[in-house]
């Protein structure tokens, strides 16, 4: 009984509270598992991680100037239709549906980041 | 020229890239919606980019118009009759299929009658 109280003493979990939804389990904490339909969100780390791979991955784009907020037209040299793709390349990627008004704003990899990690469907 | 640079003028080019952008955006999707095969996508999808860098260096701003009239009146011809959409999107396969119950209902033991 003694020696139960003893290792249960040792081993405390840490109690997590989690507040109403827009809350994010700390990273170092990913291994326990919340069971609410609130904590799939993307990290930003992952969020910046994918948009640099696409935009790396384009074609046109010297992947060695990509950097989390760099211009596309501006600094990476691209045209406005060369957006577009850049655009619907990020789309396919996350799973999303931007509407037309919207996608036309994206014009940097800070925009890009923003509007991704804030959209409740970013998959 | 004396209209090179005034605001209108100005105004009129920014108006009309805008629906450049929005017109190649829409083309891009539907080309992805007909050529499902990548291959086949990316074949139609520079052909298409050709078709639009063809266009590039007019000036005139009511040929601009009418290229753009005519490019529109294009993709509506080909449009596709069942274009894919984003699941959770309007028009998807998923949406309001679990619509946010409206407020203030509270569910009283788990909606059994008896306890």
């Amino acid at each position: 009984m003694a020696l139960r109280a003893a290792v249960l003493r040792h081993i405390r979990l840490p109690v997590q509270t989690l507040t109403a939804a827009g809350s994010r389990p700390q990273p170092q904490w990913s291994f326990l598992r919340l069971f609410s339909s609130h904590d799939d969100h993307l990290t930003k780390e992952e969020v910046i991680d994918r948009v640099l791979d696409v935009v790396k991955s384009f074609p046109k784009v010297d992947p060695s100037k990509v950097t989390a907020d760099v211009h596309f037209q501006k600094d990476l040299g691209l045209d406005s239709l060369d957006t577009v793709e850049i655009v619907m390349a990020l789309e396919e990627e996350f799973k999303l549906e931007i509407p037309d008004k919207e996608a036309d704003k994206i014009d940097s990899c800070n925009l890009a980041i923003e509007y991704i990690y804030n959209h409740p469907m970013a998959g | 020229m004396n209209g090179a640079t005034t605001a209108a003028y100005l105004a009129r080019r920014a108006a009309q890239k805008e629906r450049v952008r929005i017109l190649y955006r829409r083309a891009l999707k539907d080309t992805l919606n007909w050529a499902v095969h990548r291959h086949l996508f990316y074949q139609d999808a520079s052909d298409l980019r050709e078709k639009f860098e063809a266009n590039k260096h007019v000036e005139d701003l009511d040929t601009i118009d009418k290229m753009i009239a005519a490019g529109e009146a294009t993709y509506d011809k080909w449009r596709h009759p069942d274009p894919y959409i984003v699941p959770w999107a309007p028009g998807g396969s998923k949406f309001t299929r679990n619509p946010v119950p409206p407020s203030g209902i509270e569910i009283v033991n788990k909606g059994l009658e008896d306890p």
